[in-house]
């Protein structure tokens, strides 16, 4: 991240390639489309790229990383909100999407999360799918870990 | 274990690591932990984004890479709100004599201005904290807003008295006038180095410097008004602080509008 903010284009192509997944997922796993998560991620970087600045060598990436994806995703929500209310659809409903696997009576994580308040779903997706620890959690979402911790267990 | 206890070990749990023998006892008896258990371990499948969508990215932030200075250190960012604010309140001052600062009594002088600096420098954090992505927060930055408002609202109520007052609104406009009058300078000085930092909540950021601002004016009419009925400085002095937060809070709501706005008319 050092060599990024010295305009390090090597550095700049290696943190492209090893953060894009773990955002990919985070908006994935809450967006359900394979389109929207790309658009978002090609927004989160085009951000992190404006504010890479903002990074203090030697505090934990993660966090910094995520409390930007956050932002994005709330702002593309608050969009796409914006467009459903002045569009009209007039398409038949999509089918619901059929599980692959046919035998399972479990729900999938999505369709666990995707019933969940916004802020509980965000917590659980960056605790279970991206791995991040209490505390970068806490950070990323601008919360205390006793918050996370709360939400998670409501959740 | 109790399915309470669980949550919290699901909750602290990473991805599939061994579940402490107690838990593990608890889920093969419960069907519904076993069935919690079973759908966090499915997590969803190890998806990746396209290359040419990688490609796409690396490209736009090749084109126009060059250095950059990280931000400053916190500390920096601190001394220079601590500066802005006591050059502002000494200006004022100068300028409007100090007839409040005569009138109060040793206890209530501690009191006001301990709890006013308190109040200043917990807002310059959590302001210098909302600049930086990730920051650690002791509190979420709108509790810490709420929290210190009320609190000065109490012991501002909890140090002064009733009084009669025959020119409540006339008297009180002064006051929220002056106050306002070195409260929005203060929020423009603000401004020019919070703009440094990573603004992703105009809104939240707005009302803290809003906040902050507000304390300055508050701080200056407290040094120049020798008004002390407790209806007056709740109602007038505290309004300033009020309506610098609201006006912090709108100024980043029109921010985000037009934002929002230039992002809707990209295709």
């Amino acid at each position: 991240m050092r060599r990024y903010q010295q305009a390090d284009s090597a550095a700049a192509a290696a943190l492209v390639e090893l953060l894009s997944p773990k955002l990919y997922r985070f908006f994935a796993s809450q967006l359900g489309s394979r389109a929207d998560a790309e658009d978002m991620l090609q927004d989160v970087w085009l951000r992190i790229h404006r504010v890479r600045h903002t990074y203090r060598p030697g505090e934990p990436l993660l966090p910094w990383v995520f409390a930007i994806a956050r932002c994005v995703r709330v702002d593309n929500y608050r969009k796409r909100h914006r467009i459903s209310l002045r569009e009209m659809g007039v398409d038949v409903l999509p089918e619901p999407p059929q599980r692959k696997d046919g035998t399972s009576d479990l729900p999938s994580f999505e369709e666990l999360v995707g019933a969940l308040p916004q802020s509980q779903c965000e917590v659980l997706t960056m605790l279970k799918v991206n791995g991040l620890s209490i505390e970068e959690v806490a950070r990323a979402t601008s919360s205390t870990a006793g918050a996370v911790k709360q939400k998670a267990h409501r959740a | 274990m109790t399915c309470r206890e669980m949550d919290g070990v699901i909750n602290l749990r990473s991805g599939s690591s061994k579940l402490p023998p107690e838990a593990a006892e608890h889920v093969a008896g419960c069907e519904c932990c076993r069935r919690l258990v079973r759908v966090l371990e499915r997590r969803p499948e190890a998806s990746a984004p396209s290359e040419s969508r990688l490609q796409q990215i690396q490209a736009a932030m090749l084109r126009d890479l060059k250095p950059v200075r990280p931000l400053a250190p916190s500390r920096v960012y601190l001394s220079a709100f601590a500066l802005i604010f006591l050059v502002v309140v000494a200006a004022s001052s100068l300028q409007l004599g100090a007839n409040g600062w005569v009138v109060l009594s040793v206890s209530q002088k501690v009191a006001v201005f301990a709890v006013l600096a308190t109040s200043a420098g917990l807002l310059a954090l959590s302001m210098v904290g909302q600049m930086a992505p990730g920051s650690k927060h002791a509190i979420s930055p709108i509790s810490f807003l709420v929290g210190i408002l009320v609190l000065l609202l109490l012991v501002m109520a909890g140090l002064f008295r009733l009084h009669e007052e025959s020119e409540f609104i006339p008297n009180g406009l002064i006051c929220l006038k002056s106050g306002l009058m070195y409260s929005i300078p203060g929020a423009f000085l603000l401004w020019l180095l919070a703009r440094r930092g990573a603004i992703l909540s105009p809104k939240l950021i707005g009302a803290t410097a809003g906040g902050f601002a507000g304390l300055i004016g508050l701080t200056v009419i407290e040094v120049h008004c020798p008004n002390l009925n407790r209806y007056h400085i709740l109602v007038w002095h505290g309004g300033v602080i009020l309506l610098s937060a609201l006006g912090g809070f709108a100024l980043g709501a029109a921010v985000a509008y037009l934002g929002q706005g230039r992002n809707d008319r990209i295709p």
